[in-house]
């Protein structure tokens, strides 16, 4: 029984792993079918509006990935925190802590598979809802480029990697999951109204989680990720480093 | 085993260890008696360093992963097993340590196969000690291992621990002083965080409260009272009912004297002879 089963078990016997894959996943088939639907899913509804109209442009494929995007990095997100939390809070049960703290030499040792097994997971459910976003909007819109769409995938699973590490942070200097998940997502959801200035925005993290969506829209080249990509790596290293320190500062 | 030298801990105002200079000798079973909140689970946090000192130094003679430690009331992941627990603490601190051997010994072989979520306290208790014991440890460190167990527990606890004297030198913490006076061979009383006494069960048992004789009268014991205070052998003598607890400078006085001056009191005895030395009372004496 190492401590990387420990996690692995974790995942799946407390059916975190479950939510993590359910919700990827339904986002990954309902994003590309609520967007070619959407207009009959209105007409269907033409009664109910009382008279008004709402007239939408014909779905085109990056409109498929857009939906997966935005429910990903909106109720997937908040999942991903809670999921992450529940794994990086090291002494959520103080005494769970204490017995692993004293046989190790080294707290590094306990939250290194926390952070891997974490992210590996976040980060396989998130690509297979992507995957099947793809697929799908290949069957009901029209294709879109391989080369929009892995580079798309790698960066929101660099954004994902700055999330993890938001959360490992909170973990380690704040008490128990509640308030990990309250403190990670708080920070999370400044960065978009920082983000808001134009200027700042193209250099945060924030702004990989929509190139999924914006690459095949071609909003964007990949050439625009190069400054976001690089902060977005240096401040995931820095926040397990603060990780790092507010666990071995802390006392039991 | 472990010495620490001018230990301090304070939290704010409040000084939980004052100048502690612990000394555990190896092999031993070493009592760490105190109220509640003396500071003994201070102390025994940060001997397992999952707390720091403010100030002083700490000395272990084994490895970190020779050193089990066992909080007083033990939880765990409740979707572990009772044998996976186990084997994460083996497999952290000693891969050649036996599992289902110390499941065994915890009188968890049963259970092992279950979920520790619908473990009773006693049974993590138990589960917490075979964890501990796994890895073979040099020095176990017992935080109040057994105050919170229904009696069965208890004694359950104790024994196991008490099957540990001659593997492991073990550091028990306890406020209920006759499990540290069954258990342990030397002891330590720690009290508003400074350490009152340490060293050999007998020679706290001895030196920290004085000799005294139980009598039981018949008829009023005031007057008998009156009667023995006045000899220079009599350190004190309390009254009870019908009672009588007469504190002497030396047993030997009691031996010889007391049933002559029993008699010259005109006291009717019904019985009388030495009280058994309790560390209950040695720890009063040394904490009043």
């Amino acid at each position: 029984m190492s401590l990387w089963r420990l996690e692995l078990l974790r995942l799946t016997r407390t059916r975190r792993g479950l939510a993590l894959f359910t919700v990827y996943l339904l986002f990954g088939f309902i994003g590309p079918l609520t967007a070619r639907y959407l207009n009959d899913l209105l007409e269907l509804a033409g009664d109910d509006l009382e008279g008004a109209t709402i007239e939408l442009p014909d779905a085109v494929p990056h409109d498929g990935m857009a939906q997966y995007v935005a429910n990903a990095m909106q109720v997937g997100l908040v999942v991903t925190v809670v999921v992450a939390a529940g794994s990086l809070a090291l002494d959520a049960i103080p005494e769970m802590g204490a017995f692993l703290r004293t046989r190790v030499r080294s707290v590094w040792r306990l939250l290194l598979p926390r952070l891997v097994v974490t992210f590996g997971a976040i980060g396989l459910a998130f690509t297979l809802g992507a995957l099947a976003a793809w697929y799908e909007t290949w069957a009901l819109l029209g294709g879109l480029r391989a080369g929009d769409v892995l580079p798309g995938i790698a960066l929101g699973l660099l954004f994902l990697a700055y999330v993890v590490a938001t959360t490992a942070a909170a973990a380690q200097w704040t008490k128990g999951v509640l308030s990990t998940v309250m403190v990670a997502l708080l920070s999370l959801l400044v960065l978009p109204v920082v983000g808001a200035v134009d200027v700042i925005g193209q250099w945060l993290p924030s702004s990989l989680a929509t190139a999924l969506a914006d690459l095949p829209a071609d909003k964007h080249d990949l050439g625009h990720y190069v400054r976001p990509a690089a902060v977005t790596l240096v401040t995931t290293a820095v926040l397990i480093y603060v990780a790092l320190v507010g666990a071995r500062r802390r006392e039991l | 085993m472990i010495a620490t030298t001018a230990l301090s801990k304070r939290y704010g105002e409040h000084l939980a260890l004052d100048d502690v200079a612990l000394r555990v000798p190896e092999g031993s079973v070493y009592g760490l008696a105190g109220r509640n909140g003396a500071g003994k689970t201070t102390l025994i946090g940060i001997l397992a360093g999952l707390r720091r000192a403010t100030s002083g130094e700490v000395r272990i003679d084994a490895p970190p992963e020779r050193v089990a430690v066992l909080a007083d009331a033990p939880r765990f992941d409740p979707w572990l097993t009772g044998r996976e627990v186990v084997a994460l603490a083996q497999q952290l601190t000693d891969p050649a340590g036996d599992i289902d051997g110390v499941l065994d010994q915890a009188g968890l072989t049963e259970a092992k196969t279950r979920r520790v979520g619908g473990y009773s306290r006693g049974m993590l208790q138990r589960l917490g000690v075979a964890a501990a014991i796994v890895g073979r440890p040099r020095l176990l460190l017992l935080d109040e291992p057994a105050s919170a167990l229904d009696p069965q527990g208890r004694r359950e606890v104790l024994d196991l621990i008490a099957r540990l004297r001659g593997t492991a030198t073990v550091l028990f913490s306890s406020h209920i002083l006759g499990d540290v006076q069954e258990v342990c061979d030397t002891v330590g009383v720690l009290d508003h965080g400074r350490l009152r006494f340490q060293g050999p069960l007998d020679e706290l048992l001895v030196g920290a409260a004085g000799p005294r004789y139980e009598v039981r009268l018949r008829g009023p014991a005031e007057p008998v009272a009156e009667a023995l205070r006045r000899h220079p052998w009599v350190t004190h003598v309390e009254t009870g009912p019908e009672r009588l607890t007469v504190g002497v400078t030396a047993m030997e006085y009691a031996e010889a004297e007391l049933p002559g001056a029993l008699a010259a009191a005109d006291a009717l005895v019904v019985s009388f002879g030495p009280e058994e030395l309790t560390l209950e009372r040695a720890f009063l004496a040394l904490t009043r």
